[in-house]
């Protein structure tokens, strides 16, 4: 800003009267300009409208509609244990990154499918065939720390935004849409990808979380590297995570590139006998 | 010479012409609103279908041009915000809020600056606008 008005005052010092009359008046509307946008800056507009408060609840009531669409349609489990230790992971990652823990909502789904995702409002669908692929407790916190950075950086109204509209998702919560919109919603959320830049950002993001909570993240990368070759090895349609984060050994190779960037105080999350009996529990429900 | 006196005596279809370059904008600015360009566009083709007309008719043209020139930047960088809101990752901010409105501030004053002209322009008076004239004055010669 200062070059340009520095330039600017060259250009009219040199240049003929009618040119240094034009720049100068120029140089006035510019900074009335940068000025006017300054000072409106100043006004809390986001206060003054709301804007936070309409976000907000459109996406408590967005993530109530959808969570309960699942819950009809889907099995949920109660299991106190297997919840529990979920929790248990969840609570690390966010005391030592100060997440808010009551914020993000951990619901565990009897399922084949290798698959979690993120919905509106916090609520963190996890599927009982994700546990079961899952060969540690840190590959699972990779995941999960993943999903945890779509809700943290609102990724999951980004992408209802982009791919729904904002007026069409306004209709769904204004009690007008039907099942059979938030039936779609919920594939779209379970079933499609995110931008390739947010899918990074998630990446990194759950990196950083596990560094923070002393969790090894290379694990995380591990099972990225996995599902890839179990895929080129022609798996089973379950496995759902996979299609939607695509491009699974590219991100992992990021990740591994990443972590060696990072210092890394490992302790383990589970013990390897916990952790079993975990798998286990989560197998017999 | 200088200022108004350039500008006497005009023939009636050169005041309908020198008039126009500022409907055609007034038009293609409410038919354009969401894509900057057009308006642009629009104002550079009637100022080069028009750059064999006398003095007067290019030198409005040209006016008209220079502001049309300025909301095309102020709106590109005003759409390109937006579009990062709902396509990208950037959120609402009060930044965005309070940029949103310093531009349709400044379009209002230019759609009512250029409506005034208009009308002043096709009765045979010159209107020099604060900026704009001035560089019109530089840019195009007798």
């Amino acid at each position: 800003m200062l070059s340009g008005l520095f330039t600017v005052h060259l250009l009219t010092y040199y240049a003929a009267p009618d040119m240094k009359k034009a720049f100068a008046q120029l140089t006035f509307l510019v900074m009335l300009f940068f000025s006017a946008w300054f000072l409106l800056s100043k006004v809390d507009f986001m206060k003054l409208l709301n804007v936070e408060h309409y976000s907000k609840s459109t996406e408590q009531k967005l993530g109530e509609l959808i969570y309960e669409s699942i819950s009809e349609t889907q099995t949920v489990e109660t299991d106190s244990a297997s919840l529990a230790k979920l929790d248990e992971i969840k609570v690390t990652i966010c005391s030592k990154n100060s997440l808010d823990t009551a914020g993000i909502k951990i619901h565990l789904i009897k399922s084949k499918e290798v698959n979690a995702f993120a919905l509106p409002n916090g609520h963190l669908v996890v599927y009982t065939g994700l546990i079961d692929d899952c060969e540690s407790a840190e590959e699972l916190s990779g995941v999960l720390g993943h999903e945890m950075a779509h809700i943290e950086h609102h990724h999951v109204m980004k992408k209802l935004v982009k791919e729904v509209g904002l007026s069409a998702l306004m209709v769904v919560t204004g009690g007008n849409g039907g099942g059979q919109v938030v039936k779609q919603l919920v594939k779209l959320l379970s079933s499609t990808a995110y931008d390739r830049k947010l899918e990074t950002d998630a990446d990194m993001t759950s990196v950083d979380y596990l560094c923070n909570a002393n969790i090894d993240p290379e694990p995380f990368a591990n099972f990225l590297y996995r599902l890839e070759s179990e895929v080129e090895k022609g798996a089973p349609k379950e496995i759902y995570w996979i299609s939607t984060h695509p491009e699974s050994e590219k991100r992992a190779q990021e990740i591994v590139k990443y972590i060696k960037t990072k210092k890394v105080v490992k302790r383990p999350l589970m013990l390897t006998a916990d952790w079993e009996a975990f798998k286990n529990g989560v197998k017999d429900l | 010479m200088s200022g108004a006196e350039r500008f006497v005596a005009q023939p009636d279809t050169d005041l309908e012409r020198a008039s126009n370059g500022y409907l055609m904008s007034l038009v293609v600015l409410m038919a354009g609103l969401p894509l900057p360009v057009i308006n642009l566009l629009a104002t550079l083709f009637f100022f080069i279908a028009n750059r064999k007309s006398n003095y007067f008719v290019r030198w409005h043209c040209m006016q008209a041009l220079l502001a049309q020139f300025s909301l095309f930047l102020m709106n590109s960088a005003g759409l390109y915000w937006s579009l990062s809101i709902i396509f990208g990752d950037k959120s609402v901010s009060n930044a965005y809020i309070a940029y949103i409105i310093t531009i349709v501030l400044f379009n209002a004053v230019e759609f009512f600056a250029f409506m005034y002209t208009a009308i002043v322009v096709r009765q045979g008076k010159h209107v020099e606008w604060f900026v704009y004239g001035s560089f019109a004055n530089v840019l195009c010669r007798p």
